[in-house]
């Protein structure tokens, strides 16, 4: 199909509204000790120690990415042990033996709203940096840092696209929390001095922008907050075309937004913002998705982090086929693929997709183009797939692979079921 | 509930358009074919009919035989050598040996194909390369036969002089159209059929239609400043295009994707290109017809429309300024090349 193909179709057999399960608190959780960039840790407890929930064990480091680390239930320390996670690696965790009393640490405490209008921009960016909060999207980058800048910013913006298909933790999120979110952007628009703020969602999304409009209407009247419908395609949820679709911005790819006077959060960033500033909570609990064709009963949750995988496979009724599966941390076209369900879930992680095991029959490459005309960030997929095969690094490079966003259209759309995405990820390395 | 074994390993994304796929867009040209085929069955009889299985058995059967040699898997399924075999045969002047098919067709095929590496890897239009071979090696075998009904074809006649209206006037644009009465190639005759064709692969979205339609305009463009100058009447562009093999070339021949370039403006380019060498050679060359080896030419040009120091996915300032600069010197050329 020579055309630019921007929706991904979903499995047909897969029910289109999932229904919502009660999870139990697990009795081990996991916590990861190191995540995104970060390359070293330290701990503040030791095995046998007692802790409570949003308690800080230790502290991640890496420069900017340098975050304190919490328990998410109350109980005791545990071994350091090697987990899978979202990145599909073996990573060191702290296990946590759950004592189900949920106890709050010390640190817990609800601000009035007048102490929190009194707080000043320094303050606010403390808050959120002391709370460990980052882009729950998926990207895991510290809030804070979008935050920490000198440049006027003139817009704020949440994304609510969610654009892969089968996720749901967004949509769950604000058909819930609306109320934390819009918070969130109040105090993030009062920290920044910023007037305006926008909601971006899907068109398509009714029940989404019927429960933002509501609480806006009830609650925040004097917000300047625009909820602005945006048309239903992937990726629609890329932070470039959001704001482009949005504000009419065209943000070149590898620059700051701060230089285009935006900040951009996801909405369940928003809302664990939010909990930060009003209750110095960070983020114990997400929205989940547990979904495809190998699992028993697919549902929607909610997961304190660092729970076992298989915990959640238990609660979703159980893998649906003995052979092989595909297990996938995250959406269908981005998600981290894990090979063993030893894992856990970490704070960026909304969903756990298990498929059937597919397999493309690889054709020559009939130069069809669809690859090209498809790419969101207008790379030629093809071209760079000659460069990675011949390790061309300078032809790499002069055709941009370091704007590549890895969103996986190219390999959906490949006419002849080439892997591209696999060779940008190695043009991306022959430029490094 | 854990267990370590069972889980493959993938990498994003994991999921696949369940539409795309090669052979579709093949088939899709098969069927496209129909009824330009009925139409050249329905003309010239069992002439037809035995061109094209001649056509079929050289180059299907040398894409089989040396697959079987190499004990390599055989691809006739997703039918790029059917394609192949059926558009040389359309291409085809009636009056050809079935000696010369088959040579054309085995030479094409393997040098135009095979030696390349198969499907995906050849730089020539398979049909085009055989056919180029059989100009070449056997033309005196190729002349269209001027005693059939039809008379002789419409370019053979108006070579001596391209804008001489008193032959031009002999030729019925309607009938030209509808590929009634006319000689030519065996498939080239019925736009209508040719169109029809066309039309549903743009609709399947298998072919891309900015080749065709740069091709054809850039055509109708310079034919229409071409009688302008020499003040021929303003049927002239139409007999232009529906003369020859420029619809079936433009919609069958220079849309395949593996000889063409891979960006969409690399594609407006390749049309431009086929266009002014189509057109150039009719006015200025030593041939009555020109969209194979047009075709071929600009074949070769791909790779330089496709490196990466330049091609790009969009049009950029740099980019329409340089095509610009590039049309208008070509207008130019034009306007010096009739001005007499």
């Amino acid at each position: 199909m020579i055309r630019k193909t921007n929706q991904i179709k979903t499995l047909e057999e897969l029910p289109k509204s999932l229904p919502t399960v009660q999870i139990t608190v697990p009795e081990k959780v996991y916590i990861t000790l190191m995540e995104m960039r970060t390359r070293k840790y330290t701990l503040s407890v030791v095995e046998g120690d007692y802790v409570k929930i949003g308690q800080i064990i230790g502290e991640r480091d890496g420069g900017y990415f340098t975050q304190p680390i919490f328990s998410t239930v109350s109980g005791t320390v545990g071994k350091v042990i090697k987990k899978f996670t979202y990145t599909g690696k073996k990573t060191e965790c702290l296990e946590i033996i759950n004592d189900f009393k949920e106890e709050y640490a010390e640190r817990v405490l609800e601000r009035t709203d007048e102490a929190i209008s009194k707080l000043s921009k320094a303050e606010i960016i403390e808050i959120i940096k002391e709370n460990g909060v980052k882009g729950l999207g998926g990207g895991g980058f510290p809030s804070y840092v979008k935050m920490d800048t000198d440049k006027p910013i003139d817009v704020i913006i949440l994304n609510g696209v969610e654009c892969e298909p089968y996720l749901t933790a967004d949509y769950q999120a604000i058909t819930k929390d609306a109320y934390q979110m819009f918070k969130g952007l109040e105090y993030v628009m009062q920290a920044m001095g910023t007037k305006r703020g926008i909601i971006g969602v899907k068109r398509t999304k009714h029940a989404l922008l019927k429960a933002l409009t509501e609480v806006k209407e009830s609650d925040f009247k004097d917000l300047n907050c625009d909820i602005i419908p945006v048309s239903n395609y992937y990726p629609q949820g890329w932070e470039i075309e959001l704001i482009k679709n949005t504000t009419g911005i065209k943000v070149k790819p590898g620059t700051l937004l701060s230089e285009y006077g935006i900040i951009e959060y996801n909405v369940t960033t928003a809302a664990a913002i939010y909990q930060a500033i009003k209750f110095n909570l960070p983020v114990l609990n997400r929205y989940f998705t547990v979904t495809g064709d190998a699992i028993n009963n697919p549902c929607e949750m909610t997961v304190r982090v660092g729970t076992p995988i298989p915990h959640i496979v238990e609660a979703a009724g159980g893998y649906s086929i003995d052979g092989d599966k595909v297990m996938v941390l995250g959406g269908p076209m981005m998600g981290s693929n894990l090979m063993m369900d030893d894992a856990i879930v970490s704070i960026t992680v909304s969903s756990l997709l298990l498929f059937k095991p597919q397999e493309y029959k690889e054709e020559p490459c009939v130069r069809c183009g669809s690859c090209v005309y498809s790419c969101p960030a207008n790379l030629q997929p093809v071209q760079l797939m000659y460069a990675a095969k011949t390790k061309d690094g300078d032809a790499a490079k002069a055709l941009n692979i370091q704007n590549c966003i890895e969103c996986g259209l190219c390999s959906y759309v490949c006419t002849s079921k080439i892997h591209l995405t696999d060779f940008m990820r190695k043009a991306k390395k022959l430029v490094k | 509930m854990a267990s370590k074994t069972g889980f493959l390993r993938k990498t994003s994304p994991y999921v696949r358009e369940p539409k795309a796929k090669v052979e579709k867009m093949m088939y899709d040209v098969l069927i496209a074919l129909i009824p330009v085929i009925i139409f050249t069955i329905y003309k010239y009889e069992f002439t037809a009919v035995w061109i094209i299985l001649v056509s079929i058995v050289s180059m299907v059967g040398t894409e089989f035989l040396y697959y079987k040699l190499r004990k390599e898997p055989f691809t006739m399924k997703n039918g790029t050598a059917l394609i192949s075999a059926l558009i040389y045969a359309l291409i085809m002047p009636d009056v050809t040996p079935l000696w010369i098919v088959f040579i054309g067709g085995v030479f094409g095929m393997y040098f135009g194909k095979l030696v390349f590496g198969g499907m995906g890897a050849n730089i020539f239009n398979v049909a085009g390369f055989a056919r180029v071979f059989i100009v070449i090696s056997f033309g005196a075998f190729l002349v269209y036969d001027v005693d059939t009904v039809a008379g002789a074809t419409a370019l053979g006649v108006v070579k001596a002089n391209p804008f001489d209206m008193m032959i031009l006037g002999d030729f019925n644009l309607w009938n030209m159209f509808t590929g009634v009465g006319e000689a030519g190639s065996i498939g080239e005759l019925s736009g209508i059929a040719i169109l029809l064709g066309g039309l549903y692969l743009a609709f399947r979205k298998s072919l891309d239609w900015r080749i065709p339609v740069s091709y054809i305009g850039t055509v109708l463009g310079l034919s229409t400043i071409a009688a302008l100058i020499v003040g021929a009447e303003m049927t002239y562009p139409l007999f232009t295009i529906l003369s020859g093999g420029i619809l079936f070339g433009a919609i069958f021949m220079a849309t395949d994707p593996i000889t063409s370039p891979v960006t969409g403006p690399g594609r407006i380019y390749y049309g431009f290109g086929l266009g002014v060498i189509t057109f150039f050679i009719r006015i200025f060359g030593a041939l009555p017809e020109g969209v194979v080896f047009a075709i071929l030419i600009m074949n070769m040009f791909v790779p330089a429309l496709d490196y990466y120091k330049w091609a790009n996915s969009k049009f950029t300032i740099k980019s329409t300024l340089v095509f610009s600069v590039v049309v208008l010197v070509t207008v130019g050329l034009l306007v010096v090349g009739v001005w007499q």
